[in-house]
């Protein structure tokens, strides 16, 4: 642990950091200390709403070049700081907590296009940009990078790669880790490194792979190359109501079954369907909403859309909601993150965001809903599908509590036990979590029931990478400090 | 507190982070701190613990921003016009910040000498009144082309100069002293008979139209800025077909909302109008919406006008004579002169 803020030591140690990233650059004033003490993860921001002070860093660094990076990790390996990557802030799992103090390595100034290269289309760039600038910037070439998440305006490009987020047209675009090329990782002794510049060889197991989705815990991923997409000549949706979710799913998981190559696909449930399709897209109707798109050429999107709309009406709907009900749903995805909409205090509330394949999925839905409704009568359940693939989807079921306790130990406590029973549950049934918030401080207690023996092989990577257990300690289900 | 009146707004954008990329102070100084979530997340806690309005840091935080009104335009954007206002909320704290006793020596330096500044003189004869702030004054083009366009209508004027009429001292926080000053400025400006006050300062605008509204002064005058006044002119310019950026006025775009007048005599004179930067949401201000953020945080400033000089491919115009200043070294123009030079 570093020394206290009355120690001449921390003195010592904030000027080295001010040679290695010059004084404006070194922070630790009040202000910075409470915005890096709350991420998006409720526990923190409850703490904050009961008048409480979460864990602030020691001090806030922003390298500006992955060798200044380079010279901070070598900083802190010597005195043997904890060093937790920050980019967006906006995770909601804790993964970006200072939750031993310590150095918070804000990214943001590592916000730059290196090259966009239009016969590879791929682009080039530094990790601690804003994803919704980066597309901006791909947009400005004739590009997209195809990723759209709820949090693109909030998030940095090395957030997405930490935990492998996804984005809206994940179904044909692929997750984060279906993007990237290639990247430059500074590991947790301060050595820089690049992995293989093609994602498809066979040059022995995949280095890429294993930083993405390792949250800070194994290296500062600070370079990345991903793929970039031609704008497409249109983008289409349409939107059916199913009486209940098992039909709407026979429809979605028919669609995957096709091979056709949808963009999107959303299922929600039916208590979802009431409360937040009716909320946003004012569409009042009782059973279970589904909407997909599909973009491209014109002709070849209007010919996957008729193919689809029909496998859709053989399942059994209730309602052809049409296009427009579509267009609205894309036209409004970003809207149900906003406040109101979005749950917030003094609610309590999470996402259960749990994977499994057709033949598990439902079951996973049906036994987190058992498990929270029964244990938790004051709470609610509601859930969609999100992020389709060929062998199955992702459950993004979520609990919400009008009010929780007071008294914070308490309503951590109530909170934590509603994970724990629920995924759980969600596991037995073959479920994975999760699919792509990450882990972080939230998860990281279950992964050795996810893992089994196997998380000996992630201890061991963990041990061999970063031998004084410096980078984001007791994340991820990886030890503490 | 005066934050009391901003509790839901605290509340929703305590802990949302869906507006952080517009944060044009965020995105050049990096800190997290320079954000509308973590803006509010100090007002909450100042809300619960008042003993942190004197946080030295917290304070710093508050006049460090841009007061850019993209934020607010963007949440509008998502809930129907009734986005929340953390513009408001932010002055709301300053004001706080004020009554308090707390705001810092340069603070309460820079409100003395705005005060005290409050004065103004007019010359000329006309039924207008053309407003020279001291930004204006900064480039005397502007207003010498101001003249030029009106004279090539046959319209005799008179011109107001001088300093602050509320608007610097409001958004420092220090709002009786702002509407004194602002009593003041429509006395002198009602006094003066006239039928038309011309302003190019944006801020200034935003002032006359809404602020002295919010004081209920009101004013014998009509308020025109001058891209309104120009356009009205209808004169005849010669088309280059040059292409050039728009500058947005954070002001125009952001606080009156989508002012149509800046367009219209670019429209006028044939200009075509590439977009600037990569997107239309950012504001792309080099602290506007901060009015005096030169005087307070020279280096933020020098942080925002570069990123705006990366970005800038081409010969820019704008209709803020601030942006102009802070710009100083490209190549960039304001509507008036723009128009003067090209006006036949």
């Amino acid at each position: 642990m570093q020394p206290a803020k009355d120690n001449y030591m921390y003195q010592m140690i904030r000027c080295e950091l001010t040679d290695a990233v010059g004084a404006e650059f070194v922070n630790s004033g009040s202000a910075d200390g409470l915005g890096h003490s709350i991420d998006y993860y409720w526990i923190p921001e409850m703490w904050h709403d009961r008048g409480n002070e979460p864990q602030r860093p020691d001090f806030v660094v922003h390298p500006g070049s992955t060798e200044e990076v380079a010279k901070v990790m070598k900083i802190a390996n010597q005195y043997k700081i904890p060093v937790t990557p920050w980019g967006g802030g906006s995770g909601s799992q804790g993964g970006a907590l200072p939750i031993y103090g310590g150095i918070i390595l804000d990214m943001k100034r590592m916000n730059r296009v290196i090259e966009i290269d239009t016969s590879t289309l791929s682009v080039t760039c530094e990790t601690g940009i804003n994803a919704q600038h980066l597309e901006w910037a791909v947009e400005k070439a004739g590009y997209s990078t195809m990723h759209f998440p709820a949090s693109i305006a909030c998030a940095t490009i090395g957030g997405f790669l930490a935990h492998r987020g996804t984005g809206v047209l994940s179904t044909k675009y692929g997750k984060i880790e279906d993007m990237v090329m290639s990247l430059e990782v500074v590991t947790p002794t301060g050595e820089i490194i690049n992995t293989l510049p093609v994602p498809r060889h066979a040059s022995g197991p995949d280095l890429t792979m294993m930083f993405l989705g390792s949250e800070g815990t194994l290296g500062v991923m600070t370079k990345v190359t991903l793929k970039i997409h031609p704008v497409p000549e249109s983008r289409k949706f349409h939107a059916f109501l199913f009486p209940d979710m098992h039909t709407a799913m026979t429809a979605g998981a028919g669609l995957m079954h096709s091979r056709l190559q949808p963009c999107a696909i959303r299922l929600y449930d039916g208590p979802e369907t009431a409360k937040l399709i009716k909320r946003v897209l004012g569409i009042d109707r009782e059973g279970a909403y589904l909407v997909f798109g599909f973009d491209g050429p014109e002709k070849i999107v209007d010919l996957q859309m008729e193919q689809a709309c029909e496998i859709c009406r053989a399942a059994g709907p209730k309602e052809d909601l049409g296009s427009e009900s579509g267009e609205a749903w894309w036209k409004n995805r970003y809207k149900f993150f906003y406040p109101p909409y979005m749950f917030h205090m003094p609610q309590a509330f999470g996402t259960l965001d749990t994977v499994a394949t057709f033949s598990k999925i439902e079951n996973v839905y049906w036994a987190m809903k058992k498990t929270v409704e029964e244990n938790f009568p004051e709470a609610t359940f509601i859930g969609h599908f999100s992020h389709w693939y060929d062998w199955g989807c992702m459950l993004y079921a979520r609990f919400i509590f009008d009010k929780a306790p007071e008294d914070p130990a308490e309503a951590a406590a109530l909170y934590n036990r509603v994970w724990d029973m629920a995924i759980r549950a969600a596991i037995r049934e073959g479920g994975v979590i999760n699919e792509h918030h990450g882990v972080g401080l939230k998860l990281g207690r279950l992964m050795k029931e996810l893992y089994g023996p196997a998380m000996h092989v992630l201890e061991g990577l963990k041990a061999q990478l970063d031998p004084n257990n410096i980078m984001n300690p007791g994340k991820m289900g990886f030890k503490g400090v | 507190m005066n934050i009391d009146q901003f509790t839901e707004v605290i509340s929703s954008c305590r802990f949302c982070f869906m507006c952080r990329h517009l944060s044009a102070v965020g995105q050049a100084s990096c800190r997290e701190s320079d954000t509308p979530r973590v803006r509010a997340l100090i007002a909450d806690s100042v809300r619960m613990h008042p003993e942190k309005l004197a946080d030295a840091d917290f304070i710093d935080t508050f006049y460090r921003s841009d007061l850019s009104g993209a934020n607010r335009c963007h949440c509008d954007g998502y809930h129907d016009g009734k986005g929340y206002d953390e513009v408001g909320l932010q002055l709301a704290l300053r004001r706080d910040i004020v009554e308090s006793g707390n705001a810092p020596e340069a603070v309460k330096k820079l409100a003395d000498e705005l005060e005290a500044g409050a004065k103004w003189q007019v010359a000329g004869s006309g039924d207008v009144l053309y407003f020279i702030d001291h930004y204006t004054a900064e480039t005397p083009a502007i207003a010498e082309s101001f003249g030029k366009l009106a004279a090539k209508k046959g319209i005799a004027f008179r011109t107001i100069t001088g300093g602050c009429i509320g608007k610097a001292l409001g958004v420092l926080g220090f709002v009786d002293r702002a509407e004194a000053v602002a009593k003041k400025f429509a006395e002198f400006v009602n006094g003066l008979n006239a039928k038309t006050l011309v302003v190019s300062n944006t801020a200034a605008y935003d002032a006359l139209v809404n602020d002295f509204k919010g004081y209920g002064i009101a004013l014998n005058v009509k308020v025109m800025h001058s891209s309104e006044f120009l356009a009205g002119l209808k004169l005849d310019y010669a088309k280059t077909g040059e292409k050039m950026s728009y500058l947005e006025s954070d002001y125009l775009k952001n606080y009156v909302k989508n002012y149509p007048y800046p367009m219209e005599l670019l429209k006028q004179m044939g200009v075509e109008c590439e977009p600037f930067g990569t997107n239309e949401e950012e504001s792309y201000t080099a602290g506007e919406g901060a009015v005096v953020l030169p005087r307070l945080h020279p280096e933020l400033v020098t942080m925002l006008a570069e990123r705006v000089k990366e970005l800038a491919e081409g010969p820019l115009v704008t209709a803020s004579p601030y942006t102009r200043m802070v710009l100083k070294g490209l190549n960039i123009l304001t509507l008036e002169e723009l128009a003067a030079k090209r006006a036949k």
